[in-house]
């Protein structure tokens, strides 16, 4: 198992945002976490990250416990995320926002640079940008920038929280077939999105969540077949 | 013609100062989200170490400037992580009561332990240098030309290191930094440190210029606020242009309009500022 999400609990102040939550996911999977505005997937994404501390429960990444560790230490781990408000470096160029993404390496130059080329390669346009502030870049190029950042750590896991949230159709298609390509050459994969259609397409498994619990488990076909995922999230 | 000469280079001489205080100071807000008021006794503090290097253990001038440096880096770092750290995710007011109460204690420790009397170091050289009539000494020069080299050091360890890069990151989106895996508590201890080891230099540097006591720093910090504030809360290019627009103004005033409201009219200056241009010259617009 890469990771392991047992009986977690989290809170904001009183408010209770996750309930019990259990996930699984092996090497090489994609899974997609549904769930509507509020129901609490982005605050799973910044517990698993380190971001957010849980009140109960546990977090193993490849046989280690991840919860109790700070969050700077976790991309170390192997896991990365790409935030829902992305986060990115705005007063700093293209190109240091990328070689940021890839601090863990400290000075390995060689790596770093093979990185960059295979980031470059998935997003031809952050090259033509890489002296540009990255606050400067349009919403589905910082998605871009987000994602080739993340990469640059190399990790085994990489989180998307809502890639496509705010971003043109076209852009969104071709979004989602980057995070097909890097999950297909052995990255594995954490999607939330809202967007359920999209990220059932390319998903292997999934889970639904609902006010901050998780009321449904099953294969991307399962989910896509599901009545109540029809209704709710496929809007048929 | 000589007298604006000379008003002049004691107008950059003073902006320098300005500069590196504001600097320093800028540097820590930036990272810190804090205005750290403690400053100005910082700066203090450096120029009574470089002071009893100096006099007490008779050590070279460069050698007091280099101990007074090391040490209130030191300080620097001592103080974010005891003193500023346990209060990041708490309002702004307990930060601001304990750099209150901080100021409290080590200016009284200064006063009971060293007295209210003004002291002064020798200048390394006490040569003169004449320059199109205008006499000036070796000092004024010393003090320009080594904040410049030190701003200029400053901005290139911010823009040309990994290190430096890290810094900018954290001040810019710390949550963003974590993610990385950058230590955004590291980043913060040494950014304070280098702030307050550029208040120390400049008072060195000033040192046998201008006198040194107790509560030197006060007029030096309430100055190098107004210079952070015109310049963009953050903002490098704002604090080190801002502090010597302010030093030159600060001299040009004085020596032609009158010494009594020099601040009145510096203050003024900065409430006009900022109606126009609410977040400073070079300040991010929210
Ligand atoms: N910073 C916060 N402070 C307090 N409550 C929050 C905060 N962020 C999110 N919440 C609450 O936690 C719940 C889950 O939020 P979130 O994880 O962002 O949901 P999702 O990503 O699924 O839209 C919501 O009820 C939200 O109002
Ligand atoms: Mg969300």
């Amino acid at each position: 198992m890469l990771l392991e999400v047992r009986h977690l609990d989290c809170y904001y102040g009183q408010s209770q945002a996750l309930k019990e939550i259990n996930i699984e996911v092996e090497e090489g999977e994609c899974i997609c976490i549904l769930g509507a505005n509020g129901a609490g997937k982005s605050t799973l994404l910044k517990t698993i990250a380190g971001l957010m501390k849980p009140r109960r429960g546990e977090i193993w990444f490849t046989g280690k416990r991840m919860d109790e560790l700070p969050a700077y230490t976790i991309v170390r781990e192997g896991i990365t995320l790409c935030p829902e408000d992305k986060k990115i470096f705005p007063q700093m160029s293209v190109y240091k926002n990328l070689c940021l993404g890839a601090w863990i390496h400290g000075r390995k130059e060689e790596r770093i640079k093979a990185n960059l080329e295979h980031v470059y390669e998935l997003f031809p346009i952050l090259k033509e940008r890489s002296d540009q502030d990255a606050g400067t870049l349009s919403g589905g190029e910082q998605q871009m920038l987000v994602i080739g950042r993340s990469l640059m750590s190399n990790p085994r896991l990489l989180m998307l929280d809502e890639p496509s949230l705010g971003l043109a159709p076209m852009v969104v298609n071709s979004i989602f077939e980057t995070i097909k390509e890097i999950n297909a050459r052995k990255t594995t994969v954490l999607l939330v999105e809202q967007n359920a259609s999209m990220a059932l397409k390319i998903a292997t498994r999934g889970y639904v969540i609902e006010s901050g619990r998780i009321t449904m488990a099953g294969t991307a076909e399962e989910l896509l077949k599901n009545e109540k995922v029809k209704k709710a999230y496929l809007g048929i | 013609m000589g007298i604006l000469l000379q008003t002049l280079i004691n107008g950059i001489m003073l902006g320098s100062v300005y500069a590196m205080v504001a600097l320093g100071l800028t540097l820590i807000y930036g990272i810190l989200n804090v205005p750290n008021f403690v400053h100005g006794t910082l700066y203090m503090i450096g120029a009574y170490i470089a002071y009893f290097a100096i006099v007490s253990f008779g050590a070279p001038y460069w050698v007091g400037l280099i101990v007074s440096l090391i040490i209130l880096f030191a300080i620097g770092i001592l103080l974010e992580r005891i003193v500023f750290r346990p209060f990041y995710d708490k309002p702004l007011i307990n930060s601001f009561i304990v750099a209150v109460g901080l100021i409290l204690v080590l200016e009284n420790t200064a006063l009971s332990l060293w007295g209210p009397e003004f002291r002064q170091f020798a200048a390394p050289s006490d040569k003169v240098i004449k320059v199109m009539g205008v006499m000036i000494t070796a000092q004024r020069i010393i003090v320009i030309v080594t904040a410049a080299v030190l701003i200029w050091l400053v901005h290139l360890f911010i823009k040309k290191t990994r290190l430096g890069s890290a810094i900018e990151a954290t001040s810019q989106n710390p949550d963003g930094a974590l993610l990385m895996g950058i230590n955004i508590s590291h980043m913060r201890g040494i950014t304070f440190g280098i702030g307050t080891a550029l208040a120390a230099v400049a008072a060195v540097l000033v040192g046998p210029i201008l006198l040194i006591y107790p509560a030197m720093g006060h007029t030096v910090i309430g100055m190098a606020f107004v210079i952070i504030i015109i310049g963009g809360m953050g903002s490098f290019i704002g604090a080190v242009l801002g502090g010597y627009i302010i030093g030159i103004l600060e001299t040009l005033v004085t020596s032609y309009i009158t010494n009594f409201f020099t601040e009145a009219i510096i203050f003024g200056l900065l409430v006009l500022l900022l109606a126009v241009r609410p977040t400073g010259l070079f300040g991010k617009p929210h």
